[in-house]
């Protein structure tokens, strides 16, 4: 088990950020040197000024209010996907650090545990929701017709992400926090990685790194994948105000 | 696939590629909510007229050629080449989109699909695809411009045959179509065919306005065609006319397309800036109405008036609001189509698609949204600024028996006008009347 977390949850780790960083510069400088249109293709109603259009950006990007009003199954899953996310990616921001203030207002390690643990289980229960109706929905007429590989293979590593944090959090939730975790992140980012007791005692150590292959191999994947929609989604719902 | 023809048809993605282009490819997450914008794919359920569909092909083979991730696995994107079974599906999809961006104004990501597909027109046309119908008239218009001497002596009669009818209908002996006036301040470029020049002079000279008509025409079948250096060529004639003749501003016809193409296209093909003002004639029109220098009465139009938005002139134009107040002006009994604006179902006629035959089949079903709209209006009457809008609809209105009046807007404003021949005017054929199809 420890050569399994070395490989997924060390070298994994080192090789899937530097490719998902180098890969996502590329993708941008792509988009950067390459000229713009010399059509304006923005639609209207749009904002008269600049600053109105740059929320207007804002906007469409994060509530994508015109998706809601076509489609509004789809929308009210994929914003529950996407804003659970963002909520375990906040909450992940703990295995770098205790958050400075929160700790104090919850009053105290143990309570802020138990916060984590149902913010932690809401979201990754609602990510699973969002993923699962996302696969369910490709299964089928139009959505299959038009579905690619790249579309399955996503959906099966976030899948897999999400299954395996869930299975993290539900079954060794109770007794293995965010400062075991911690030890083990932050020895990585010192470039001195380690492993506490915690996580090599048990079978906790085959899930953590069967959460980290999928992340890896998620994030390698990322750059070449259409999820840069994370980024070019700001820039193309800007054109559509210019 | 034979090598030199691949290299044509990857060298025309290479040559259009841009920045936004790329975006649009690289992000689009196959989501399908476009797919119930598209009145062509809720019309007749084909999933080739699916938006994210039709870019789709185009990204198989940007892929296959152009992306390192689809070079390597092309089987994940499902890339592959050109070949002919992919080039009949493109052409199917690309020819019978009408460019109305529906689908981009409720895409999350607003993906202009219609952008994607100036690209598989491109190559089509590289491919000996393009459609043939749009090229020949694209090709007829660049040979007339060429040879405007020939044609010369028959517009000018054909103004003057519309000068009387137009003193006929203000009573006014002075009024006349104007021709090749310097100094004039608006040049109107109207469609082929007295109905798009007729109730415009009535307009013009009722305001007092100093204008001349313009000897070409401001439908582009290149642009339909998807040709940019015919299209360019088309408009550059009217262009170059009017810093000759040395207006401050060029007025576009009733004609969705040719207001896009003045507004929006010119500049970034020609690569130069132009040097007036491009007005849409029911700009003008409101602007006359509102500050008093035309008169029209409430009331002489009978019935329940609706307005349907052309796609190239609302959503892609932004010109939502004057022609409704047009419409407003003339009649107190006014309704709106829902959805509108913005949202307004493209009625299936743009694009050039009411000239090719071969789609004639899809364009009816298309049309299946905008008869529904017009039904739930309880209308007898409509209003519709654009030449292709209304052969559709008329056509639908034939098909399911609307039993709807089609007009001009301008058609309206005249037998609105409290002037002496003014039912002349709508008795003359309100749509479809000399199309320039
Ligand atoms: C910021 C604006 C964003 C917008 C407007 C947006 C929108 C969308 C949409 C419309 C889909 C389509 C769902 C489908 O595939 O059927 C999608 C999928 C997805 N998005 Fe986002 N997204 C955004 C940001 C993000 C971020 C920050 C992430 C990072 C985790 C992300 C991850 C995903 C994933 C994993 C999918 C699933 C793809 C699939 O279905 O195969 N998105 N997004
Ligand atoms: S709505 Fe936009 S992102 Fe979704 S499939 Fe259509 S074009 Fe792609
Ligand atoms: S531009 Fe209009 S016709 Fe073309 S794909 Fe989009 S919705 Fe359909």
């Amino acid at each position: 088990m420890e050569t399994y977390l070395w490989i997924t949850s060390v070298w994994g780790v080192y090789l899937a950020l530097a490719v998902f960083i180098v890969g996502i510069g590329l993708r941008i400088y792509q988009w950067a040197t390459t000229p713009k249109s010399a059509v304006r293709l923005g639609m209207f109603p749009k904002p008269a000024t600049k600053s109105g259009r740059f929320f207007k950006m804002l906007k469409d990007t994060f509530i994508a209010p015109h998706s809601a009003k076509i489609e509004p199954t789809m929308w009210l899953f994929s914003m529950i996907f996407h804003v659970a996310a963002l909520a375990a990616f906040v909450g992940h921001l703990r295995i770098l650090g205790e958050y400075p203030i929160l700790p104090g207002l919850l009053g105290g390690e143990h309570a802020m545990n138990n916060f984590a643990a149902y913010a932690g289980s809401i979201a990754g229960t609602l990510m699973l929701v969002g993923v699962v109706f996302w696969i369910a929905r490709r299964t089928f007429g139009p959505y299959k017709n038009l579905s690619v590989p790249e579309d399955y293979l996503l959906l099966a590593l976030l899948f897999g992400v999400i299954i395996m944090g869930d299975h993290l959090r539900f079954v060794y939730g109770g007794f293995i926090h965010a400062d075991t975790y911690q030890e083990w992140f932050k020895s990585l980012l010192a470039f001195k990685p380690m492993f506490p007791e915690k996580l090599l005692s048990g079978n906790v150590g085959w899930s953590l790194g069967t959460h980290m292959l999928f992340t890896d191999l998620l994030l390698m994947y990322f750059p070449f994948s259409k999820l840069v929609h994370t980024i070019g989604s700001f820039a193309a719902n800007y054109v559509r105000s210019e | 696939m034979e090598k030199v023809q691949l290299e044509t048809l990857t060298g025309v993605i290479d040559k259009k590629m841009n920045r936004q282009l790329k975006q649009y490819i690289d992000i689009c997450a196959r989501c399908a909510i476009c797919k119930d914008a598209c009145h062509q794919y809720v019309g007749t359920g084909d999933f080739k007229y699916l938006p994210a569909r039709r870019a789709e092909l185009i990204r198989q083979i940007y892929k296959k050629y152009f992306d390192k991730a689809g070079r390597f696995v092309p089987a994940l994107y499902e890339a592959r080449e050109p070949d002919d079974n992919l080039l009949d599906e493109l052409y199917d999809s690309t020819y019978a989109c009408t460019g109305c961006r529906r689908c981009m104004y409720y895409c999350p990501f607003s993906i202009d699909t219609a952008w994607i597909l100036s690209v598989a027109k491109a190559i089509l046309i590289a491919a000996g695809r393009g459609n043939e119908m749009l090229g020949q008239l694209a090709d007829a218009a660049i040979f007339k411009g060429d040879n405007a001497a020939m044609f010369e002596g028959v517009m000018l009669s054909g103004f003057d045959d519309i000068s009387e009818e137009v003193r006929a209908i203000t009573g006014n002996p002075e009024h006349k179509v104007h021709v090749n006036k310097e100094g004039a301040d608006v040049l109107y470029v109207a469609l082929a065919g007295a109905h798009s020049i007729r109730p415009a002079a009535v307009i013009f000279e009722e305001a007092g306005e100093n204008w001349t008509i313009s000897m070409f025409e401001a439908a582009n079948y290149g642009f339909f065609y998807g040709d940019t250096e015919k299209a360019r060529i088309i408009t550059k004639r009217y262009i170059d006319e009017a810093k000759r003749l040395g207006v401050k501003e060029i007025v576009v016809p009733e004609c969705g397309h040719a207001y896009r193409v003045a507004e929006f296209f010119y500049e970034a093909w020609s690569k130069e800036p132009m040097p007036f003002k491009v007005s849409h004639i029911l700009e003008k029109v409101d602007d006359y109405i509102k500050s008093g220098r035309i008169k029209v009465d409430r009331g002489k139009i009978a019935g329940k008036v609706t307005y349907h938005d052309p796609c190239q002139l609302g959503r892609n134009g932004g010109k939502f609001e004057q022609p409704r107040d047009i419409v407003k002006a003339v009649t107190s009994n006014f309704v709106d189509l829902t959805p509108n604006r913005a949202e307004q179902w493209c009625c299936g006629g743009g694009g050039g698609i009411v000239a090719m035959e071969e789609f004639k089949d899809v364009r009816l079903k298309s049309g299946i949204k905008k008869v529904e709209q017009l039904k739930a209006s309880g209308a007898s009457v409509l209003a519709c600024p654009c030449e292709n809008c209304r052969l559709q609809i008329e056509e639908l209105n034939d098909v399911h028996g609307l039993g709807l009046e089609i007009w001009q807007v301008i058609d309206l404003v005249v037998a609105a006008m409290p002037l002496p021949g003014s039912q002349r005017s709508v008795e003359a054929a309100p749509a479809g009347e000399g199309a320039n199809a």
